[in-house]
């Protein structure tokens, strides 16, 4: 019996040990083992370097080769040159877009001007794993009521969904049921942005029109359609571009600017 | 007396766990997934204090979570009510002396719960169906819930059986004959 208790015990140890391991494991990103990655691969690239190069003489196909790394370096080139045209096609894209809407910013600026905003801190955080609603700590009292737009230093947060006295609700961005509508800030292109389950500040952005040029590192910000958001705020950049069979089905996928897994401080405008 | 004192402890440790969930599982995560604690919570008094217990204070929970964080009045209350009563009906058919009998429930009430949760929250908010992260963020979920289940065992037994003396008196003796 004293023998069972004592496995017992050690056996819950041993768990919570696994737990505490397997958290740590889970959460390490990548990029802090990059130092660890080019240690390993200085180890082995050596080797695998050989070991071609040997391959490829016992294969006796070495002439064959060095067309290949020929019509790779052609290929290199052509490809440089692609891109270094394609920058200056989009160089040309933001000054046009940049002509177009200066006149607005003019404006806008003023606009936000108008805005009046109160600062508040978030004091929780939905505990479900599919959805992202936070609580701040400012509530009717402070004149804050459902439905206007929440936001932070970086970017678009989202919006009051319920007040109470001293607290209210947000429902943010990157929630899978929050839908919102966006713009490309150097195409003017009208994009649908959704929350997803998939990553914490994640969107996925669809309704692309066909016609639309959409690239990796554009602006997102919110068009002013659908009457909460204010036009102009920023929500983030596109990291990528998934193009499918059927073209009006492709989506984006859009990094938001604010860390929602960071996020302390918040404004609400009012 | 007694019925009251474990009414009253149930709901402090309702609020203990609470801000666990709030704080400390909102870090102390595998892979950004945190557990869900009160599925456990519930279906434990479910489970030991039968399903009048279980349902009633599935019910309060649900409301509570719901009304202080979830996006309107439903999800939660529904599910964790749910839960409560396949707590009391877990407690007439199977036996809960083993451990691997209560990881079993705690693993079929999480997929329970989290599956009834999604798809209640895609016809109450139209959300975009997404069928693989979904099953990736349960199958995290329940390999947590699970853990906990192991480290927590001999609390849950021992406050377990306390429980079910309390809310049953005299109609458990037949488990010992």
């Amino acid at each position: 019996m004293h023998q069972n208790k004592k496995r017992g015990i050690i056996g819950i140890v041993i768990t919570i040990i696994l737990l505490i391991i397997i958290v740590i494991i889970s959460n390490i990103q990548t990029t802090d083992l990059s130092f660890m990655e080019s240690a390993l691969g200085k180890l082995v690239m050596p080797i695998q370097n050989g070991m071609t190069y040997l391959k490829n003489k016992l294969a006796g196909n070495e002439t064959f080769f060095t067309d290949i790394n020929q019509l790779q370096e052609e290929n290199k080139t052509l490809k440089e040159k692609n891109s270094e045209l394609e920058q200056n096609l989009r160089e040309l894209e933001i000054i046009k877009a940049e002509n177009e809407t200066l006149k607005e910013y003019v404006n806008l600026k003023d606009k936000y001007t108008e805005y009046t905003t109160v600062p508040a801190y978030v004091i929780n955080k939905n505990i479900s794993n599919y959805s992202d609603e936070i609580v701040i700590n400012v509530g009717s009292k402070d004149g804050v009521s459902v439905n206007m737009p929440v936001i932070a230093d970086q970017g678009l947060v989202g919006h009051i969904i319920s007040v109470t006295e001293d607290t209210a609700k947000v429902q943010t961005i990157v929630d899978a049921a929050s839908t919102l509508s966006c713009t490309v800030s150097t195409s003017r292109d009208i994009l649908i942005a959704r929350g997803t389950l998939e990553a914490e500040s994640t969107l996925k952005a669809t309704y692309i029109p066909t016609e639309a040029t959409i690239l990796q590192g554009d602006n997102v910000e919110t068009s002013g359609l659908g009457g909460i958001y204010p036009k102009g705020i920023l929500i983030g950049t596109i990291e990528s571009v998934t193009n499918t069979k059927n073209i009006t089905d492709r989506y984006a996928t859009i990094q938001t600017a604010v860390d929602f897994s960071k996020l302390e401080t918040v404004l609400v405008i009012q | 007396m007694r019925k009251t004192i474990s009414i009253v402890v149930i709901i402090l440790t309702f609020l203990l766990i609470y801000f666990l969930q709030s704080n400390f599982f909102s870090w102390f995560t595998i892979s950004a997934i945190s557990p869900n604690l009160f599925i456990i919570f519930t279906l434990l008094i479910g489970l030991f204090g039968g399903k009048k217990l279980g349902v009633g204070i599935g019910l309060f929970f649900g409301i509570y979570l719901d009304v202080v964080i979830g996006k309107n009045l439903g999800l939660s209350t529904v599910m964790l009510t749910f839960i409560g009563f396949l707590g009391g009906y877990f407690d007439k058919t199977f036996s809960k002396e083993s451990r691997l009998t209560i990881m079993l429930m705690v693993i079929g009430s999480t997929c329970v719960y989290e599956i009834g949760y999604y798809i209640l929250e895609i016809i109450e908010h139209a959300v975009f169906v997404e069928v693989l992260p979904f099953i990736r963020i349960l199958a995290v979920e329940v390999i947590y819930n699970t853990i906990l289940t192991i480290i927590l065992y001999p609390i849950i037994q021992r406050l377990g059986y306390l429980l079910e003396d309390i809310w049953k008196g005299q109609k458990i003796l037949t488990r010992y004959f």
